[in-house]
């Protein structure tokens, strides 16, 4: 096992998931028929959320882990870098956007 | 009542997400001073990690079937009738979301604490690995004051 590739593949899918998280949620919350399908996929919009989060991490980690990558020692710690930066912003992201949609901000 | 009623009733559910959060928490921090300090071996580091692991995924569990089940129906009604409807709209909806950002995350740190310390040093990545550990505390932390503001929007929310 690679095990630097291992965490580059975890940390860049990890960042996936975390845009995801937060792209179909701030969209479901725009429209209503994303929030709909989701809904009914697993019976609440929040479970399905759950899998897709998590499956999303599972097969882009895969995907990126299965795929040659040069220096993957390098470019370990900008992998790393970029979950922490996105851990935050999504944080940030989240929080302002519900702020912001509670008070109709938009 | 029966050992499965008993577990996945109200007060039990969220006892289990709380103490499973916590530990989880506790995992974390103790695996950011070994990162930052270079103590403890790397087994000891694995066993943290999964550990920590495991117990943000049942506190994730626990969490969501009482998110699922019970808030929506019980919870949820009450907080926004109440005086403080945001406690659900801004504190809650962020609550649930940012969850999602824990179990990747701490996959990563699980994965990070199979290197060895030479490793951990070679590679550079010494700093991040201490940042992460403590970014999963600190999202734990903030669900779990989340989580407090929630109850007690519940508990004393139609009080002015």
């Amino acid at each position: 096992m690679n095990k630097p590739k291992l965490i580059i593949s975890s940390a860049y899918a990890a960042s996936v998931s975390i845009a995801f998280a937060v792209i179909i949620t701030i969209w479901a919350e725009f429209f209503a028929p994303l929030k709909g399908w989701l809904a009914a996929f697993s019976g609440h919009h929040w479970v399905s959320k759950s899998i897709f989060a998590m499956l999303v991490y599972v097969v882009v980690g895969v995907v990126f882990y299965i795929f040659p990558q040069k220096n993957s020692d390098t470019g370990l710690n900008r992998g790393l870098g970029v979950l922490f930066t996105f851990g935050i912003l999504g944080t940030v992201a989240l929080a302002l956007f519900f702020t912001g949609h509670h008070f109709h901000v938009f | 009542m029966g050992i499965i009623e008993i577990i996945q009733s109200k007060p039990v559910l969220i006892g289990l997400h709380l103490g499973f959060a916590v530990v989880g928490i506790d995992v974390f921090l103790t695996l950011a001073g070994k990162f930052k300090d270079s103590t403890g071996t790397k087994k000891g580091r694995i066993i943290s990690a999964a550990v920590g692991v495991a117990a943000l995924i049942a506190s994730w569990i626990a969490g969501g079937y009482y998110y699922v089940v019970h808030y929506g129906t019980l919870v949820k009604p009450v907080i926004k009738a109440g005086v403080a409807p945001w406690v659900h709209n801004i504190i809650m909806e962020t609550k649930e979301h940012i969850f999602l950002f824990v179990i990747p995350l701490s996959l990563t740190v699980l994965f990070i604490s199979l290197l060895e310390k030479e490793e951990l040093d070679r590679l550079g990545i010494r700093r991040l690995a201490t940042w992460l550990s403590w970014m999963i505390a600190a999202l734990g932390l903030l669900i779990g004051l989340m989580g407090f503001m929630i109850s007690a929007a519940a508990r004393w929310g139609a009080v002015k």
